[in-house]
């Protein structure tokens, strides 16, 4: 990916990112079960109720409440919320494998909703792929034919879609398993299936339904350094839908976070922890180590004087704040920010220490004014990826909290 | 049993014995019986139904047959439809038994055992081959090619209808609302109430036993292929739907391989199904084994029935383990085609080379007769062990015995019953163990039989079945019991059960008729005989599969064997128990019924007479009454589950 490059400076990675065209375009989106379930997106009364309110007055649950986000092309846009939360309902609506109630779906433009069901199937084949929590393989077949299941079902033959099913299984390392059932799989090797199932289509999106919640933690992040690998390699667009925080963390350049259908923060990682929209996002990002997620962006000061932005260990903006921390602990002194020769800002022991205490008001309020901005104009504003490779001169220290 | 379902209300009302749910019932139903009881009694005196009541349906029925009858040859619906069905069942059944005959015994032989080899291993091969070599050696193997052609036939055709009607429910939920009931329904009647209707059009035949077993044998398959394709495991099929397959696709590729268990299972269960109605279906011109061991049984030749009885359990045993060994063999990698392909040129050679050495028929020399030991054996029996055997006297003595001292009474008391307590004593079982429904159909299928006009023969058919069922869950329940608690007494009956639940009905009267004669103790027993394993084995599983965390706290406070059963295990358990009862009194009535052909009378005698004398009419009213009978027993004893609303326990 070219924004992870080491030149490239954080603000145009930003630039590139928010002009890229969206791959997904979602506006308004609504998924309400229950009896009558169209008066309530279209009942602007109904609609701004509370879910228990809206069960007690209408019998309804709204799943999904009026949700609105791009998915831009070459991101990993992370779903997050608690079970309930209305997360999996909405990836679901994305390909129609649930039926939305209202608002629109767009993908690279083309109106999902009001697509026909040749549209839809193709759609379903060539453009959007999705691994599912519990596998959803074929028990009857073997790995490789339930890799090329995608491949078979769109009516390629046999031999070729063997092939290309046989150079997937080997990219997800599962060389010598092709002939095994997934019966005889772990559930760690069951989810690489999955994984290459949705792969051997060649999606546009990969779509992820809390792929890794079944796993155990280890697997887990096994699994989860598969997917930063497939992302750094492809650069393919994801919509990964998961309850676990560090996960969202750990791979989202933008991250949803859900309750009770709707969107209640929408926003880079380091937003999210830094400047939670509510309570319940505050609550919620409570035990993050905030060190590791917020960059030195957050913490720096002016240089007071010359002589400051003159000296001390220089950092880039994007490096997190335990990193500067190393930094300065090395070096005895404030450390400068710098990008392309200029310098920033500087941050010393104080402000690191208080981004880590988490009392710094003026960064609070700083992100929290650029969050709100970038909620406004659904769109992300930091480089999605750089945070998993750090690129200060300090050693990197960026391994995601235990 | 009633006290685990105590109310649970959070009002502060007594615990009085008003308030339990049964106890609100019963009142309900005493206040109404109050009102309808008397009037019922005033207006229509006398124990027994009133004739006032009665509809006669015999004539209309009878007429009915005499028009069938007149009108077969000539009458388009028969010659455009019914008689072409027949024609290609004849056929069809026809050319299965000349293509086994010609096929000779030794490549009948092998061609079984490679197959049961291919899909079930060497040992289910061996016991094939041993088994068709035994039909041979017992004299009975053109019989038993004859049951062969005619089940091969049947349970093609079954697998057919139902895994379409299968199909049809398990893919539209309004053919399942429709489909469920009925085949819920079938699946409790017992065999004979089916000739009937069948001989009314297709005459007596091979065509109508071979459609009486299509219509005994395909409802298990229509139920478990809707199972199958509606258990399918969700996320997978939204997994494949997420890949852009089309319904088709979904269908042929998902949905039908997901179910490939209970496809087979269906199978299975419909080649028993149909085994035990072939069987059975002799009555009605079936021919084969059951024809012999009808024909024996008629002359009470116990040494010939069973000539001819232990081929068709030995058909039973194999059909269904190497069937269920294939089922089981699933999950594994699949075999290539090319050793089916060897064992195809196998068995093609063997029986060509069979053929050129003249091995087709079975050679007479080799035949072992049975049935004259088995006749001294029986003779010498009936005059030593008969009665007269000093302090525990004779097997003729206990059937005497029991008809005299449990029997009799038991069926003159209910005939002794008011037509209308009768009705209500129904009620209030079916109403504290079901729901209201279930307590209507159970009430309306016993005024049914009284509006029939055989309230008398069925009360005496109730009165066996009653007996029975006694009798099977005392053994039953204490068998179960044991079987739970010890592992080595489990270890001990499970291939009994095994052989037991594979034996057709019809093979049970063998030897109840060798040990007690004719009469209706022999068919009590020869009814207990066949419950009782389906009866052990549902109460044994179903204590072991109680709750282990709730055994082990049991436990731990201190509880002693007899605590642990009586305090934990039974209340856990009670689902389970209720189903046995279930199973126990369906299975009960379906050879109580057969039970007429050994002398069992009442309503499945007559059904045998009907058949027998060519009076249509009677077969049929007892055949409804028996339908009704069943229903109301089955209502009678089906616990709630299925349709309310389950409570918390």
């Amino acid at each position: 990916m070219s924004t992870t490059d080491k030149d490239t400076t954080t603000a145009a990675a930003t630039d590139t990112v928010t002009e890229r065209p969206p791959v997904f375009s979602v506006d308004g989106l609504w998924k309400v079960f229950g009896p009558k379930a169209d008066r309530v997106p279209a009942d602007p009364d109904l609609a701004a109720l509370s879910p228990a309110e809206l069960r007690s007055r209408t019998g309804c649950t709204a799943a999904v409440a009026d949700v609105s986000f791009d998915v831009r092309k070459g991101e990993v846009f992370v779903v997050m919320g608690l079970s309930g939360s209305g997360k999996s309902t909405l990836v679901r609506c994305l390909t129609r494998l649930i039926e939305p109630t209202a608002g629109s779906i767009a993908i690279d433009g083309e109106d999902v909703r009001a697509m026909d069901r040749t549209r839809l199937r193709a759609l379903r084949r060539h453009r959007a792929a999705m691994v599912f929590q519990h596998f959803g393989l074929l028990p009857h077949r073997t790995v490789l034919d339930n890799v090329a299941y995608g491949l078979e079902v769109q009516g390629m033959g046999r031999a070729e879609r063997r092939e290309r099913a046989a150079a997937v299984v080997a990219k997800v390392g599962l060389e010598g398993l092709e002939q095994r059932r997934p019966g005889q799989l772990s559930g760690g090797q069951r989810q690489r299936v999955g994984l290459a199932r949705a792969l051997a289509v060649d999606p546009e999106v990969l779509l992820f339904d809390e792929p890794f919640s079944a796993l155990d933690p280890l697997i887990r992040r096994d699994m989860q350094e598969e997917v930063v690998r497939l992302h750094r390699e492809e650069g393919r667009t994801m919509v990964f839908i998961t309850h676990d925080l560090q996960e969202a963390l750990k791979l989202g350049d933008r991250i949803a976070l859900m309750r009770d259908g709707r969107v209640v923060q929408l926003g880079t990682p380091e937003e999210i922890v830094g400047s939670p929209a509510d309570d319940y996002v505050r609550e919620f990002v409570r035990d993050v180590p905030r060190e590791q997620v917020l960059t030195v962006r957050t913490a720096m000061r002016p240089a007071a004087n010359a002589d400051e932005a003159g000296t001390g260990p220089a950092i880039r903006p994007d490096a997190t704040v335990s990193e500067a921390i190393e930094a300065v602990a090395r070096a005895g002194s404030p450390a400068r920010v710098m990008t392309e020769g200029r310098c920033l800002g500087v941050v010393d022991a104080t402000d690191l220490l208080s981004v880590v205490a988490g009392t710094d008001p003026a960064a609070g309020s700083d992100v929290a004014a650029g969050s709100r901005a970038a909620g406004a104009a659904r769109v992300g504003a930091a480089a999605p990826a750089t945070r998993r490779k750090p690129t200060t001169p300090a050693e990197p220290t960026t391994e995601e909290p235990a | 049993m009633a006290t685990i379902t105590a109310p649970t209300s959070q009002k502060a009302a007594p615990p009085g014995i008003l308030t339990h749910p049964a106890t609100r019932k019963l009142l309900t139903l005493a206040a109404l019986a109050a009102i309808l009881a008397p009037i019922a009694a005033t207006q229509w005196p006398g124990a027994t139904w009133p004739t006032a009541l009665t509809v006669d349906v015999s004539e209309p029925l009878g007429k009915a047959s005499d028009w069938i009858i007149d009108n077969r040859d000539t009458h388009p619906l028969f010659l455009y439809f019914f008689g072409h069905v027949s024609n290609v069942v004849v056929i069809a059944v026809r050319a299965v038994y000349l293509a086994l005959l010609a096929v000779g015994w030794a490549g009948v032989t092998a061609i079984g055992a490679l197959v049961a080899w291919r899909v079930a291993g060497v040992k289910l091969a061996a016991g094939t081959a041993a088994a068709f070599l035994a039909c041979g050696l017992l004299g009975m193997w053109v019989p038993t090619m004859q049951t062969l052609a005619l089940m091969v036939v049947a349970v093609l055709a079954s697998v057919a209808v139902g895994a379409l009607l299968g199909l049809a429910a398990g893919l539209s939920d309004r053919m399942d609302r429709v489909l469920r009931p009925v085949l819920d329904t079938m699946q409790v009647l017992p065999a004979f109430a089916y000739l009937l209707p069948v001989v009314l059009v297709f005459g007596i035949g091979v065509p109508a036993a071979v459609l009486a077993t299509v219509v005994y044998a395909a409802p298990p398959m229509a139920r478990l292929t809707s199972l199958g394709l509606r258990g399918a495991d969700k996320e997978v099929l939204e997994a494949v739907e997420s890949l852009g397959t089309t319904a088709r696709q979904r269908l042929l590729t998902a949905r039908i391989p997901l179910a490939r268990k209970e496809l087979l299972l269906g199978v299975n269960q419909t080649i028993m199904m149909a085994l035990s109605m072939a069987v059975i279906a002799s009555v009605i011109g079936a021919g084969g084994l059951g024809d012999r061991v009808y024909q024996a049984l008629a002359s009470v030749d116990v040494g010939a029935a069973l000539a001819a009885g232990i081929p068709i359990v030995l058909l039973a045993v194999v059909l269904d383990r190497v069937t269920g060994a294939a089922g089981e063999r699933l999950g594994e990698a699949g075999k290539s085609p090319v050793t089916w392909l060897y064992a195809l040129v196998v068995a093609a050679a063997v029986a060509l080379a069979g053929r050129l050495a003249g091995f087709l028929d079975w050679p007479d020399g080799w035949e072992l007769n049975i049935a004259e030991p088995v006749n001294r054996a029986v003779d010498w029996m009936t005059a030593h062990l008969y009665s007269g055997v000093p302090v525990v006297g004779g097997t003729a003595d206990w059937a005497a015995h029991f008809t005299s001292w449990v029997l009799n009474p038991l069926r003159d008391g209910l005939q002794w019953l008011p037509w209308w307590s009768v009705l209500l004593i129904v009620a209030a079982l079916a109403w504290l163990i079901g729901t209201w429904r279930t307590a209507l159909t159970a009430v309306l299928a016993m005024a049914a039989i009284g509006v029939l006009g055989v309230w008398k023969p069925s009360l005496d058919t109730l009165s066996q079945v009653l007996a029975a069922v006694a009798v099977t869950l005392v053994i039953g329940f204490a068998t179960g019991v044991a079987a739970a608690r010890s592992d080595r007494v489990e270890r001990l009956l499970r291939p009994v059960l095994d052989v037991f639940q594979t034996m057709p009905q019809f093979v049970y009267l063998i030897p109840v008729v060798a040990l007690f004669g004719v009469g209706r103790a022999p068919a009590v027993a020869a009814a207990v005989v066949y419950a009782l394993p389906a009866v052990v084995r549902i109460t044994a599983q179903g204590l072991r599969q109680v709750d282990p965390a709730a055994m082990e706290s049991a436990r731990s406070l201190g509880a002693t064997g007899g605590q642990q059963l009586r305090q934990v295990q039974l209340p856990l358990a009670r689902p389970a128990l209720l189903l046995a009862v279930n199973q126990g009194v369906v299975l009960v009535l379906a050879v109580v019924i057969i039970g007429g052909l050994v002398g069992g009378g009442a309503l499945g005698y007559q059904v045998v007479f009907g058949l027998a004398q060519g009076d249509l009419a009677t077969g049929l009213v007892a055949g409804a009454a028996i339908v009704c009978l069943g229903l109301m027993l089955d209502r009678v004893t089906q616990p709630t589950e299925r349709r309310t609303t389950k409570k918390g326990a």
